[in-house]
Parts: C-alpha cells; structure tokens; sequence
C-alpha cells in the first residue's frame, strides 16, 4: 500500500485534511494530462493528415480505399503517391489560375487587414481614453453590429459599389448621392472595402478590451507632461499595443484569406480578381467532377496563412494575454 | 502572365500605401489641424473656412450638381479660406456679420452660376414664403423651449437661412428654372448662412483649448463609425424594412409581420411538438444518473471542505457530463431550424470552451507546449472549402459489404466485427476489465486520501468502460448483424441520419473553434501571476485546488469573452451546414436558410426576416457580455 | 510654419482624393440596361473590334470553363474583341447577387430555364431580338425555345444539351447472363426482377450531391412519369396544375422508391442511397456490384481510370427504353442570356447558339480530355459538324435530334423553392425513408411559391 503512510482515524468524510497521494498512483496521475493532451492533438491533426495524404493519390484510390492504405496504391490502381493534384491545381487555367489566385488573395488579405488596425486602433483608444457624453451606448451599439449577419449586407454593398448610394429625401423628393458611383463592382477595392466594415466591431472589441486595461498611470504623468490625445496614443498607447494588434493581424488575415463568399459576391463574374479560395472551389466541375483537386487545392490555400500564424505567433500569445485577462 | 503579376502586385503595394497614407493623413493631418487652433487661431480659422468651402462643393460635385467642378472647387475653397482668415483678424460684430454675410454670397452666387440646367430651381413663390416662416417658426419654437438663451438673430439668420434653401431649392421642381433666379437664391441662401456664421465671435484661449481637446473623440471615431455605418448599419435598416415585405425582388409590397407570422408558425422552422418523447430516451436518464453522481460527489466533497457545494474536478466533469447528456437528449427530439441553431450553440459552446480550456491548461508549461497548441490551432487556417472535403473523408460510408473508407466508420465498424467474434469480445472485455481495475484502485487510493475528486473521476471514467465490457460480452456494438454466419458491421451514416447528424456537423465547427478558444485561454492562464499559484503550492494546496481556487476565478472574465464570442460565431454559422448538407436530413438553420430564402429563391422578404431574428437573437447576448465588461472596468477604476 | 505647410500638403491630398472619386464628368451611360425593349441593334454589322464581352457560368472546372473560353477565343480573335468568361461553383446563388446587386455580367449561362423564366418577367434580363430567335431556331430541335419563353418573348437562346434518358450497364455482366438491352420499361423491370433472381444487383443508386442532394432522385422521377404518364401530364405537372399531392404523381415516386427498396435491387456504394454520392456509381458498375446506372450523358467521366466506355466497350449504354413506341428524351442543358443591350452582345449570343460554337467547343473539349474519351459536352444543335463526336457521343447527339418528345428537366423548369428545393429535399427524406411518399410530396406541394 503506497498511501499508508499515514494513520488513519475514520474513514468518514469528515473536516479533515487533504493527504497528498503518493507513489506509484500518483506518478501515473500526474502522467494523465499529458497523456490528454497528446491524444487530443492526435485527434485533431488525424482529420488534416488524411486529406494531406489523399491529396497525393489519385482519384480512384481517393474513392476507393481510406487514406492509411496509401502504400497499396501502385498495387490496386496502377498509381502510387503522386504529384498529379498538385500539378493539375498550379497548373490550372480556368478562371484565371490559382497562382492569379493566390496573388489576389495576397491583395486583398493584406491590405483587408491593415485598413481595420488602422481605424479600430483610434476608436478603440476613443472608447477606452477620451470621456464625453454617451459613450458607453455609442460603445455598446458599436460592439453589438457584430451580431449582424454579414449576409444581409452583402447586396446593398454590392449595389453601392456598382451605382453608388443615393438617397430620396422624404417629401420632397429628391435625391442626394452620399456615395459617388466609382464602379468598385468587380473590383479588389470593394472586398477591402467590405472587410474593413465587418471587420471593425470585432477588431474594437478586441481592441478596446486591451488599451482599456493599460495602466492608468501612464495616462495621467503624460497627462500631466502635457500630452494631447494624440501623443498619448502614439507614443504609449501604439507601442504597449503592438502584441494585441499583432493577434488581430492573425485572425484578420485568416479570415480575410479563407473568405469565399463575400469576395466571390463582391468581385463576381471579373475572373482575374477572383481570390485563391474561389478558384480552388471551381477547380472541381458542376456535377463533382475532378473532385479529387480539391484536397491538393486545399493544401494550396492553407500555406500562407500557416506561414503568417507560425510568424506571428509570438506575439499573438502576448497580445491576447494583457487584453483578455484584464477583461 | 509577366504583366499580371505586376499588376497583382501594384494592386497590393498601392493598396497598403493607400491604406496607410490615407489614415495617416486623416489622422495625422485632422489632428495638427486642431493643434493649430489654440496657438494659431487665424491660420486654423482660414484653414476651416477653406475646408468647409470644400467639402461643401465637393458634395455638389459629387452629387454631379455644378459645372466646372474643379475650378470652382478651388475658387470657392480660396474665397472661404480668405474669409474664414479675415474673420480671425477683427472681433468687431459688426464688421464680423459683414464679413461673414459677404463671403456667403460670393459663395452662393458662385453656385448659382455654375448649377447644372438640368438642377435649376423653378421660382416658387409660395414655396419660399412658406419654407422661410415654417423655417423661422421651428426656429424660435425651439429657441423658446431652449430657454431664449440663444441670440435672436442668430437664431433668425439660421433658420431663415434654412427655410429659404428649402424653399428655393429643395421644393419647387428641378431643371425648370432659369440661371438668373438661381443666382439670386443662392446668393441670398449663401449670405444668410454666412451672416449667420459671423454671428460667432472668436474665441478666446479657453474657447480654443476646447475647440482643440474636444474635437478629437470625432476625429478618432468618425472613420470607423462611418465604415460601420456603410457596411453594417444601413444594411441593417434595410433589412429591417424588407422584413416587412413580400413578393418578388421588383415587386415588394408592404405585408407588415406576415413575415414573421409565417417563420414561427413553420413546423420546420419551429417545432415544439415532440418534447415530451425526451423523458423515454436513454441518454435523458443516462445524464440524470450521471448528475446525480455529480452532486452526490460535489455535496460530499463540500462537506469536507465546509462549503456547501465543493466544486472540482471529478463533481465538476460529471455534472457539465450529465447537462450535455439531457441538452442532448432534449435536442434530439425538438426538431426545427431554430431548434437546431440553439443545439449548435449549446454543443460547439460548450465543447469548444471545454477543450480549449483543458488544451490550453494541459499544455501550460508541459513540454512540447508550442507544437501541441500548433497542431491544436491549424484548423483555423484551414478554410471551410477544406474543411468540407476533410470531414467527408472522415465521414464518409460505404455498404457492409464492401471495406470503410473514412477514418470513424473504419473504426466502428472494426469494433463491431471484434464484438461480434467471441474471442476478440472477450479479450478486448478482458482488457477493458483490467483498465477497470486500474481506475478503481486509483479510486480507492484517493478514498484513503480523502480526494474526492479522484474518487468521482474514477467513477465517471469506469462506468461507460462497465458499459463498454456488458456490451462486448452482450449485444455486441457497431450495430452487428450476423448474415449468412458473418458478422457484418453496419457503417453510421454521420450526414443522412438524424437527428444525430447535426451533431457530427458541430463536430467540424468544434474542431475549428477550439484553436481560438484555446489561445486566448492559454494567453490568460499565461497572465495569472506566478506568486499566486506559487504561495498556493506552498500552501500545501494541490494542483486541482490551485486550478479551481485560483486559476479558474482569475480567467472567469475571459471565460465569458471567450463563450460570448463563440455564441455569436455560432449563432451565425453559415458555411458548414451549407457546405456538408445545405439544410436537407434536418440539419437546416438560421443563417442558411435565409441565404436559401434570399439568394437561392430571390424571396427577400422572408430571407431578412430570418435575418433580423438572426440578429435580434444575438442581441440579449451581446447586451449581457457588454455588461459585464463594463462591471469589471468600474470594478477595476 | 513647417506646421502650416504640412496642413496645405493635407487638404491639397484631400482635394486629390475627391477628385479621384469623382473623375468622370457627367451621368455616363449606365450599361446595364435592365429594363425589357426591343433592342435596335442586333446581329454584328457593325465592327466589334475593341470591344469586351463578360460570360459568368456555372461551368468551372478546366475542361469545361477552358474549352468554352478556348470556342470563344476562336470568335474573339476573328472579330478583333476579347471575351471573358468565368466560371463560378455557386453560380446559381451569386447570378441572383449579381443581378440584384446591379452588377451582372453581359451574358449569363442558365443551366435552369425556370431561371431565366423569372429573371426575363422580373426584367432582369433582355429579350432575345427576333433576328436571334428566327436565328436559332432552325438549328435546335422543336421546343428548344419555347422552354424559355413567356409574355410572347423568348429569353434565352439555346447553348448545351445533356441527354438524360441513358442508361449505363456493366456488359461483361450482360454477356454472362445472357440479357439483351430491353426496349420498353416493362422490359427493363422484368429484366432487374431476372436478375435479382439470378443474384446479380441491378441498380447502383446514389442521389447524394452536397448541397444539391436529391436531383439524381427527381432525374428518376420525371423520366419516369414522361413515360408513364405522357407529355401532356408532364407539363401540367411543371406548371403545377397537376399537383404533387396528385395520386399519379403520388404513385409514380412511390413506383421508383418500391423498385429501389425490393431487396437485392440496388447497391448503395456509400451504404444507403441517400448517402451515396451519385459520381460514386462509376466505380461499383464497373466493378460489377451492380449491372445498370441511369444517369445524364456526362456521367462517362465518373468511370475509373483505365475503363473503356463506348459501344461494345466495359461500359455500354442504352436509351432508358419508353413504355410505349414514342421515343420520350428527358434533357437539360444550359441557355445563354444577355443583360446588356450592345451590338458585340448580341454577337456573341448569336455565336454561342450556333453550330459553329458547338463543333469549335466539343473539338476543344475533346482534346483537353484526349484520348478520344467522352468530352462532357454535348448540344442538340442540328447543324453541328458530327465528325467531332465520338461514337458513343454521336448515339447521343442523335438520341436527342430524334426525341419524340423532348422534355426539359422538370426540377430546372419549377420555381426555384421546389426544383432546386423541397423536390430535392423532401425526395430525399422520402428516399431515406424519414417520410412517407404521401407526407414528402404533401410538404413539396405546401412549399409551392402561391403567387
């Protein structure tokens, strides 16, 4: 017995210490979480290792046997591990390839997510720092839009883009034009343009949750110093921000490079600026044909945002810290 | 292909420059602007009246009012600048009106001159008459009510202004007109609106500071307000009016809440029928026994620790186990869209937060803790088209006759042939009892220690093994059948069969979600300072107690932040169901189904109908969360 | 002063910036006219050189969105204008987007009549000239046209053909058990109950196809109520004037449902039917799971690598025998549309309705499959070059030029609730079994748009 160590009075539970375990039991419980942990990482990964091996095996082994079969493959289809997909899905042309895709894609991720940190970081600092009247509700009103689902918005945005924003004045009947038609429709524009818009409550939720938390001090010697709204901002607050934004970076970039809907919606029939995630889907044809592409077309698109994830990651870990533990 | 890359190219770098140069010119730029105010009033008050000389016509030249739109533009911009520079020199009122009043007709008469034919106002005499008393009587109605603090003839200026712009312009017809009569309106709107303005004193010192503190809330907030409002909130309204209509796109009529009647009287949308078929399904009485262990175990462990309900590790898992046992089992038989949206926001809430959690505490400062949480996040990177082909490769079935060729129904249906042979059922009953033994030694042993955690966790982790060996040794499982002498295994049908179907769905949601869980908890529990835990330790406390005592209390804000903002990703979840199923086998909800509703079948009446209930759900949500972050900040100054 | 200056710099920026946003002078001539008038300008006299024409389809993969761009270059290219087309996967939703959004292409290519039905009385879509309409006629067999017609004009010009009426059978099977090609339904049936007799699956059945599960189950159902219950029914059952609540129609699922469900009748290669995706029916037949497959025309491309499809090959086909000695031919196909009124539009309209787009798209579609394989295309146009088909291709092009009658798939006539909707749902849930026929076509019949 590896708990008798101690003795024991009655073995109710009464009000009485915790006796620590000891021994062999406890070694093998102590071993328990790791043991989770690794099972579970197991569990996740198992889903992406099998389209990652499918995607080097050819259609009829694809249908025909599971993926941890693959080195029977030469035997019962002729063809082992190959590079077909890949080459097939780089070498594609329909709308316009998915090396035009993967730049447009680069061109919208990249400036998608530069636009919403430049905004959301004043407003953040705004909602968090300046004091003036009906704030909070202006605050919370902000932070709720992210409830709207970003489909309904999808065609009056597209509208816009493609006629501009006119409104009637009631009575008299008149119309004012408060967004000029500049013909985005189709255009890279008009995604960066509708990411920035869905992107910023999130991005001053996400925002404010940090900047709000900064030490107080700070605020007041610099206060005291003489320094305006926008001195503090730049020379405190920009730089104590840096991990936070670098996490938004991250999620903003993912979504903004894994987006389908709002870019296929936005850039329409105008195949040159169709993104990578768009031509990948159309790889395969009406009826599921050439289905077997999309799992190297997959692995593709994925390669970016793993670069940036793996890059960024440092400071996305620092970055979440200070904002959500002082909530 | 040389030349498309470049453009790609160009696209991005001018993109980003764009992107920077334009916000650091809004912000940078707007904010000197109003730092020249306290220090150089002349300078700032020309700069202003040339700013808003330019606004003005940029708006008449973006709505395509006025010829000659450049010249113009800059014309009119010189002259406000002057007058706004010759405003600043002098403080006598008189002058100042003048100025003021002089300066506006230049500016409206440059308007009149340069409108467009096609935007020249007919002379309407009873317009005008009308517009300026209806004008002035609004005018000093609130200048009444105000108090009659205000200058009278300001008061008089503005409102005789704004009625008479009324008048002139906004009633009567326009392109009728001739350019005479639009001369004389604009200079005359034009001179009372700048009298108006020379109304206005300058300020002194104190005056000015404020001007300059005062402006920068707008000049931090009016970009994002103004994205929002263009893609969220105009939206938004719309929607909320084309709820109230039917038909066909171009021919919508008004039909009031028919919308709405219709959705919640939809047995597929809403179905309340079924709930009482819960109380005779297996796992409703299953959870029931399992919390039940749940609170016998957390009243004995409180018992002992003095509180009334010890919460820890072996309660805690066996009362959130049992809750997901009846939420499961009240789900499976409410069928109906909104019925389903509620069990994806049940199930992937609570799956995604709990393993996020545990991930992220297992991992903490475990080895290996950066390639685990990796492997735990590339999901996220993955996007839903991949998602799609990954998960079918997991679920897929083919007959039993022929071999598995996904991952799970391989593995099950594995299971069922061992179940089905006598001897591989008894042996794998064997090992199973071992393992059975295991847990509850460990389980004694920590009833020695008086660890009732231990002891509950035991408990909950051998009883499905018990019901594991009685089914091996029993009816078998995998859904056996002998045929011909052979036993055949029945692969699941993750997708076609419901109800279960819906949660093999938040399955694929679950697998994505947790990554993010799991950062922003791991990024907290990196943020619980290091001496807490430490003098906890040293306090003899043990690891759990250090978790549920200290750890859990110190990451319970960003708890809430994290299921807040899971329930709003779920609530909305779109992709997955549309990509795996498109609503068919039961597995419809909200957000696809409108998209059917609106996209699929051009009804968008309906189709934003859904949607305002998509967003008036999230509501109470977001309202909840908000404040309690607004709790703790008050908490925190 | 340095302050000063950086302040003009800013307004003058800001000053580039509103004249950047509104560079043009004057309300440019929308073109998207999407108000219906008889257009003035139709077929190319005038010189199209230096324009631009936009195409959106549904049809992306390389194959087919390449061949169709490689027919169009060839127009392009001889007319001195360039044409894009693109090809989308959700081209049904986004076209929808597209043209409430104000931003749609200058012609789109409708696999779905129903569509462009509605599109042209909502007024999205132009009218087809009469100059086009008499154009096209005489080159597609009779009714082409007049499955997108109405208000007395026709909306769209036909582009593709796919031949649905087939069946394809495993011959090696065939030969072993001596059955011969039936040629009447009852022939066909009394052959599966001699085969399930002699041990032999006849069916391989799957209607899984993502998100539009179930149209394999309602292909099923219209080719066999155009043979049981005629034409004449079957277009009152397209204009709902013969319910699906109706006891014939009632009758006829459960008729296929019964067949699918005799034991032994059907090998689900992905265990039920409903969970089979229909492209998995390739590999078991020519396996020999099972001996017959009725599916479309385009269906040789679901076969493995390395079987041989043709007459006398692995796979043979024959025509999905009538019950009587009509010569019933269940179709789909794609129609094109135009949204904006232009000369160069309309030339390529008129070239995407012609022989000669269909000879130039079938002989670049053939040569990026190669090998003299199936291609995937197929049009009825009358007029066409043969000589680019292959045999099994040229059995098919006739099949259809000698339908008696020709019927459109009925799912892509009905409004869209019910064709892409609740018929396939509710099909569906009956083919799995969650419903009974009654309860499913019941829901189907409820789902009907009212106005």
């Amino acid at each position: 017995m590896t708990t008798d160590t101690t003795p024991r009075a009655e073995p109710e539970w009464g009000v009485q210490e915790v006796q620590p375990l000891t021994g062999r039991v406890a070694g093998f419980l102590r071993g328990i979480p790791s043991w989770i942990l690794w099972f579970l990482v197991i569990v996740w990964t198992v889903p992406t290792l099998g389209l990652f091996i499918n995607s080097f095996r050819s259609r009829d082994a694809q249908r025909g046997s599971g993926w941890w079969l693959f080195f029977q493959d030469a035997e019962r289809y002729g063809t082992g591990l190959t590079l077909d997909n890949y080459r097939d899905v780089l070498g594609s042309e329909a709308t316009g390839g998915v090396a035009n895709g993967l730049l447009n894609s680069m061109a919208i991720a990249v400036v998608a997510t530069i636009i919403p940190i430049a905004i959301a970081a004043f407003a953040a600092y705004a909602f968090a720092w300046i004091d003036f009247r009906g704030r909070d509700g202006l605050f919370i009103f902000t932070v709720a839009l992210l409830a709207v689902p970003t489909q309904v918005s999808l065609i009056p945005l597209l509208q816009m883009y493609a006629g501009g924003a006119h409104i009637t004045l009631p009575l008299i009947d008149k119309t004012l034009t408060i967004f000029p038609d500049l013909d985005l429709a189709g255009t890279i524009p008009a995604v960066w343009l509708t990411h920035t818009g869905f992107a910023l409550p999130f991005a001053i939720f996400l925002l404010h949750n940090y900047i709000s938390g900064l030490p107080s001090d700070l605020f007041e010697s610099a206060r005291i110093d003489g320094a305006d709204h926008f001195t503090i901002f730049r020379k405190i607050v920009l730089p104590l921000s840096v991990p936070v934004l670098a996490a938004f970076t991250i999620f903003q970039f993912l979504w903004t490079w894994n987006d389908y809907l709002i870019a296929l919606t936005m850039i329409g029939g105008n195949r040159q600026n169709l993104p990578a995630t768009v031509v990948v889907a159309s790889l395969a044809g009406e009826f599921g044909l050439r289905e077997e592409l999309l799992t190297a077309g997959a692995f593709v698109i994925t390669v970016v945002p793993l670069i940036v994830f793996f890059a960024l990651q440092r400071f996305f870990v620092r970055g979440i810290t200070a904002g959500s533990v002082k909530g | 292909m040389d030349g498309l890359f470049d453009n790609r190219l160009v696209i991005t770098i001018v993109g980003v420059v764009a992107a920077l140069g334009i916000s650091a010119i809004v912000f940078v730029g707007a904010n000197r602007l109003f730092d020249l105010a306290p220090r150089k009033w002349s300078i700032f008050s020309a700069l202003i009246g040339g700013g808003s000389a330019l606004a003005f016509f940029g708006l008449l030249w973006g709505n395509r009012l006025i010829n000659q739109p450049v010249t113009t533009t800059i014309v009119a911009t010189i002259i406000g600048a002057a007058a706004g520079y010759a405003l600043s020199l002098t403080s006598d009122p008189r002058l100042h009106l003048g100025i003021g009043a002089l300066a506006g007709a230049v500016l409206g008469g440059l308007i009149g001159a340069t409108l467009k034919t096609s935007t020249r106002p007919e002379f309407d005499p009873v317009a005008l008459v009308v517009g300026v008393v209806v004008g002035l009587a609004i005018g000093f109605g609130i200048w009444a009510v105000r108090g009659r603090t205000a200058s009278v003839t300001r008061v008089a200026l503005f409102w005789g202004a704004l009625g008479w712009v009324f008048g002139a312009f906004l009633v009567p017809d326009l392109g009728g007109g001739d350019q005479a009569w639009a001369v004389i309106a604009a200079t005359i709107g034009g001179a009372l609106f700048g009298a108006w303005v020379g109304t206005f004193p300058n300020p002194d010192a104190n005056a000015r500071r404020e001007i300059a503190l005062g402006s920068r809330k707008y000049i931090f907030l009016t970009p994002a307000l103004a994205f929002i409002a263009m893609t969220l909130i105009i939206p938004l309204i719309r929607t909320g009016f084309l709820s109230l209509q039917s038909g066909p796109p171009v021919d919508l009529s008004f039909t009031g809440l028919t919308n709405y009647a219709d959705i919640f009287t939809d047995p597929t949308i809403l179905n309340l029928e079924n709930w009482t078929n819960m109380f005779t399904s297996q796992l409703f009485w299953a959870g029931v026994v399992v919390l039940i262990i749940g609170i016998v175990v957390a009243r004995i462990s409180g018992q002992r620790t003095g509180e009334g309900f010890g919460i820890n590790g072996g309660s805690l898992s066996a009362l959130a186990f049992g809750v997901i046992l009846l939420g499961f089992a009240f789900f499976a038989v409410m069928r109906g869209t909104i019925s389903n949206n509620l069990w994806w926001i049940f199930a992937v809430t609570l799956f995604s937060t709990g393993a996020g959690l545990a991930v992220a505490v297992l991992a903490d400062r475990s080895r290996g803790e950066t390639i685990a949480k990796s492997f735990i996040f590339m999901p996220m990177a993955i996007s839903f088209v991949g998602a799609g082909i990954i998960w079918r490769f997991m679920y897929i079935a083919r007959p039993e006759t022929k071999e598995q060729t996904g991952v799970l129904n391989s593995i099950w249906v594995q299971i069922g042939k061992w179940s089905a042979s006598n001897t591989a059922s008894i042996i794998i009953a064997l090992i199973l009892a071992v393992i059975v033994a295991g847990i509850l030694y460990i389980g004694w042993t920590g009833r020695q220690a008086r660890r009732s955690s231990v002891v509950a966790g035991a408990i909950v982790a051998a009883l499905p093994l018990i019901w594991l060996i009685y089914r091996f040794l029993g009816p078998g499982i995998g859904g056996v059948e002998i045929v011909d002498g052979v036993a055949v295994a029945s692969p699941i049908f993750f997708l076609t069969e419901s109800p279960f179907n819906n949660f093999w769905m938040m399955v694929v949601f679950i697998w994505i979600q947790t990554g993010f869980a799991m950062v922003i908890f791991s990024a907290a529990i990196k943020g619980v300072p290091a001496d807490l835990t430490e003098a906890a330790g040293i306090d003899g406390a043990s690891e759990s107690q250090v978790f549920w005592r200290i750890t859990v209390p110190s990451i319970a804000p960003t708890i809430g932040v994290v299921t807040t903002t899971l329930i709003v990703t779920v609530l909305k979840v779109f992709d997955i169901p549309k990509v795996m199923t498109n609503g068919n086998f039961d597995t419809q909800v909200l957000a696809n189904e409108m998209w059917q509703r609106a996209f699929t079948e051009l009804d968008f009446g309906l189709g934003s109908a859904l949607a305002f209930i998509l967003f008036l759900g999230v509501l109470p949500v977001m309202w909840i969360n908000i404040r309690r972050m607004q709790r703790q900040r008050e908490a925190v100054r | 002063m340095k302050r000063f200056r950086s302040v003009v710099i800013l307004l003058f920026a800001f000053a580039l910036i509103v004249a950047a946003c509104s560079d043009d002078e004057g309300d440019s001539g929308e073109a998207t006219t999407t108000t219906a008038g008889e257009s003035t300008e139709t077929t190319a006299a005038a010189s199209l050189e230096g324009t631009a024409v936009t195409v959106f389809g549904p049809e992306s993969s390389d194959n087919e969105a390449g061949a169709m761009q490689d027919a169009l270059n060839i127009f392009a290219e001889a007319n001195g204008m360039t044409i894009t087309y693109t090809g989308a996967r959700d081209f049904s939703d986004q076209i929808n987007a597209q043209a409430a959004g104000g931003n749609p292409p200058d012609i789109a290519v409708f696999p779905q009549p129903g569509k462009v039905i509605d599109f042209g009385t909502q007024g999205f879509i132009l009218p087809i000239p009469a100059e086009l309409v008499d154009f096209s006629r005489p080159q597609w067999p009779g009714g082409t046209l007049e499955t997108v017609s109405a208000l007395d004009e026709v909306w769209a010009l036909p582009n593709k053909t796919d031949l649905k009426s087939v069946v394809w059978y495993n011959s090696q099977i065939f030969a072993d058990g001596g059955y011969t090609v039936p040629t009447t339904l009852d022939d066909l049936w009394a052959l599966s109950t001699q085969m399930i007799a002699d041990g032999v699956t006849p069916w391989c059945v799957g209607i899984e196809s993502g998100p539009a599960t179930g149209w394999a189950f309602t292909d099923w159902m219209e080719d066999v109520t155009l043979r049981l219950q005629g034409p004449d029914f079957y277009d009152q059952w397209v204009a709902n004037e013969v319910t699906f609540d109706d006891e014939r129609v009632q009758e006829i699922g459960q008729t296929i449902i019964d067949i699918w469900n005799t034991p032994g009748n059907t090998f689900a290669a992905g265990g039920t039917i409903a969970a089979t995706p229909f492209g998995d029916n390739g590999e078991p037949l020519a396996n020999g799971d099972c001996a017959m497959h009725r599916q479309a025309s385009f269906f040789a491309a679901f076969f493995p690598e390395g079987t041989t499809v043709g007459p006398g090959q692995q796979i043979d086909t024959f025509y999905f025998p009538s019950a009587d000695d009509t010569r019933p031919v269940l179709t789909a196909g794609t129609y094109v549309s135009a949204f904006r009124d232009a000369p160069e539009v309309w030339a390529v309209m008129q070239y995407l309705t012609s022989a000669e787009y269909s000879t130039e798209r079938q002989r670049a579609q053939a040569a990026r499959v190669g090998g003299g394989a199936n291609s995937g295309y197929l049009s009825a146009n009358l007029q066409q070059d043969l000589s680019v088909y292959n045999d099994l291709e040229k059995f098919f092009v006739e099949t259809l030029q000698n339908a008696d009658p020709a019927r459109f798939d009925a799912s892509d006539l009905m409004p869209a609730a019910v064709g892409a909707g609740s018929f396939w749902t509710e099909g569906t849930s009956a083919v799995n079994g969650d419903k009974t026929v009654a309860d499913a076509f019941a829901a189907i019949q409820a789902s009907w748009p009212s106005s």
